[in-house]
């Protein structure tokens, strides 16, 4: 399995803080890493810079080995995005934002194809042509779900993605990143969610601080056990 | 990127039709042109019956002597009573822009008495009009049409962070300056349509002569809608909230169409200081009603001074006559020759000052080009003003033979007296000066955004 995101001593300083202290991770095609930490731990900013919406102090994040700082756009054609609020354009319908969000990636899809990406992230069939300004939270999150899918990227970040959805939709969320795994694709999941990372995850890492105190694999140990390491970690 | 450029074309063009607020704006400004149009035309529309019946008033004032004076008549008589008229023709470009053409008297009726009270006796101005303004076409463009770009671009990036849709945007392979790029590159689609859509019904409504003219209205219309898009781009490329951005865009919008023009004109009033026409006028009726106490061969021998072709005219004898009375109210523009050329080049010397001033403010550098191309400027008006003079000349040297060589005035003499008509000419110099001004106001605004856009990152969340 190729590696195919990779942290090399990346690290963010802003002003008057130490947002990341010199990460360095690999993810391997395939591989499902899910990042556990509170708010403010550093995973958001982990994610950001991977996405090069903020450039590293020091270190280096690549995707498919292009540094990321240096090709922001071009790495962008390899890696999906769901944020923690799925946030669309309000005068379009979630078939048009789809559109919009896949025709800018590459992709020329038919309007089936397009709905079946839609339906197929959950959304009801009746709301695809609605406009997003009357959709609920979940309801967003799930074109943004389906935006991520069609762009076939082979690297998926994820920020908080389950936000917003009922457990029904979560498992579901969770059905379709394991498929997407076996398929091949490389997913970075921050999330305070400690057993969907244990129910999805290959690899566990718990960040602190900016910094990333553990990482283990997902098989080593049950999801009490992950909760109560994690909770360790927390109040040390 | 061509290929990505279109598509967010094709987005903002979906979303503008959805957004009901930018509809009624754009749809606003659309009937405000189109009113600025008809305003324009309607008014000189207006003139031009009034100037075509000046001809007719003329010829029923003839038609009036005649039958007051059947037979053989004094010029004296006719010079008096009978009047004609100085005409300022519009140019076929002034429904565009009528600068100065609703302030100012575009005709002068005229008789042989003393010329520079009759020059000034219509300046007094109805001030409600001067309050209302024009509101032709020029007006829209200078003064409305920023507003429409402000309206549509004020929060041409900081929606994106607002609505939450820039990460999303952004994690596609497409980088920030496309996104801005063909946002405003939609938008100024969208105004440049709308400009020369006007633009065009004007010069099909107005029936302008094609010439330059048409190539360099719609080169300032397009630049002058670039400098407020560059002036949106550099406020945009501060990265801050909606809200900052418009206000910062009003601002710059009043600063530029209020603040500064009035800052101009106390300036200009108060470093070029210019007679009044009253005073002017004041003077001159000092010097004509002084005329009549003076010695008739004190104010003959000051008037053969200048015209010694008339010296040999038989001497004025008894209490009044014709030719006395008009070698002093010709005396009375003498008396005042150097105050009038003061206060006409007072006016000029003002119009230059403003003219080097108007790099300061755009919109005034602008509605000065328009006003150039449709030859409704203050210096066409003072070309109007020395033409009505040279008329006025040429109708004393008309009369006067029949007053000094004591000619009967006949019926077949008024066919031959002098007729007026100026037209206002486009002032293309003044334009292509205010063009190059504007030009480069239009690279200042995008450098300054293109270096503020560099340096100042943009916080994506």
């Amino acid at each position: 399995m190729s590696i195919v995101l990779e942290a090399k001593k990346l690290r963010k300083e802003y002003q008057d803080k130490l947002a990341l202290k010199g990460l360095d991770l690999q993810i391997r095609s395939g591989e499902i890493f899910c990042l556990l930490g509170q708010n403010g731990a550093g995973k958001s900013t982990t994610i950001n810079l991977f996405l090069g919406f903020i450039k590293p102090t020091s270190g280096a994040a690549y995707i498919n080995g292009l540094e990321v700082a240096s090709h922001t756009t071009k790495v962008k054609e390899y890696l999906a995005y769901i944020p923690e609020n799925v946030m669309l354009y309000p005068n379009l319908s979630g078939l048009e934002n789809l559109a919009l969000f896949s025709s800018l990636a590459g992709f020329s899809y038919t309007q089936d194809e397009l709905v079946q990406y839609l339906v197929g992230a959950g959304l009801p069939a009746e709301a695809v042509r609605r406009r997003v300004g009357g959709y609920s939270k979940g309801m967003r999150q799930k074109v943004g779900i389906a935006i991520a899918v069609a762009k076939q990227a082979n690297v998926l970040l994820l920020d908080e993605p389950t936000s917003g959805l009922d457990p029904k939709a979560s498992n579901e969320f969770s059905e379709l990143l394991l498929r997407l795994s076996e398929a091949g694709t490389a997913i970075f999941m921050a999330t305070h969610d400690i057993f969907r990372s244990k129910e999805v995850g290959t690899r566990v890492g718990i960040m602190r601080e900016g910094e990333l105190v553990d990482v283990l694999a997902a098989s080593d140990l049950d999801a009490n056990e992950l909760e109560k390491l994690y909770l360790n970690y927390m109040h040390v | 990127m061509i290929r990505k450029f279109w598509i967010l074309i094709k987005y903002e063009w979906i979303n503008f039709r959805a957004d009901k607020g930018l509809l009624i704006l754009t749809l606003f400004t659309l009937l405000a042109g189109l009113y600025g149009i008809y305003y324009g035309t309607t008014e000189i529309d207006r003139q031009r019956r009034n100037i075509a019946a000046l001809d007719s008033i003329t010829e029923h004032n003839i038609e009036e002597m005649k039958a007051k004076y059947p037979g053989e008549a004094d010029a004296g008589d006719i010079g008096y009573y009978h009047s004609t008229f100085a005409v300022n023709h519009p140019d076929t470009w002034a429904s565009l822009s009528m600068g100065q053409r609703d302030v100012n008297p575009y005709y002068i009726k005229l008789r042989l008495l003393n010329l520079q009270s009759q020059l000034y006796d219509t300046e007094n101005i109805n001030p409600l009009k001067v309050l209302s303004g024009n509101f032709d076409l020029a007006f829209v463009f200078v003064y409305l049409f920023p507003l429409l770009i402000i309206g549509l671009c004020f929060n041409i990036l900081s929606v994106e962070k607002e609505q939450g849709t820039l990460p999303l945007l952004l994690s596609q392979p497409l980088g920030l300056p496309l996104i801005v790029g063909a946002k405003l590159g939609f938008r100024v689609m969208i105004v440049l349509a709308l400009a020369l859509l006007l633009s065009i019904i004007a010069m099909g409504w107005g029936r302008v002569v094609p010439d330059v003219r048409i190539g360099m209205w719609l080169g300032t219309v397009v630049l002058y809608c670039l400098f407020w898009f560059g002036v949106a781009f550099l406020v945009a490329a501060l990265h801050k909230g909606s809200a900052f951005n418009a206000i910062t865009l009003l601002g710059v919008w009043l600063l530029l169409t209020i603040v500064i023009p009035a800052l101009l004109n106390v300036y200009v009033a108060v470093t070029q200081p210019v007679p009044q026409a009253l005073e002017l006028t004041i003077r001159q009726r000092e010097v004509v009603h002084g005329g009549w106490d003076k010695p008739k061969r004190e104010t003959m021998e000051a008037f053969f001074a200048r015209y010694p072709q008339w010296t040999d005219t038989t001497e004025i004898k008894g209490r009044f006559a014709w030719r006395w009375y008009y070698a002093f109210h010709q005396l009375g523009d003498m008396a005042v020759e150097d105050l009038a050329r003061e206060y006409q080049e007072g006016l000029r010397a003002r119009h230059q000052l403003v003219e080097r001033l108007n790099v300061l403010s755009v919109p005034v550098n602008v509605q000065g080009v328009f006003n150039a191309l449709a030859g409704s400027d203050l210096p066409s008006y003072l070309d109007f003003l020395q033409s009505a003079t040279r008329h006025h000349d040429s109708l004393r040297e008309f009369y006067y033979p029949f007053l000094f060589k004591q000619i009967p005035f006949r019926h077949a003499d008024y066919q031959n007296e002098p007729r007026h008509s100026f037209t206002s000419s486009p002032d293309l110099d003044t334009a292509y000066g205010g063009m190059y001004k504007l030009l480069v106001s239009v690279l200042v605004v995008y450098v300054a955004g293109l270096v503020l856009f560099r340096l100042l990152p943009a916080m994506v969340k």
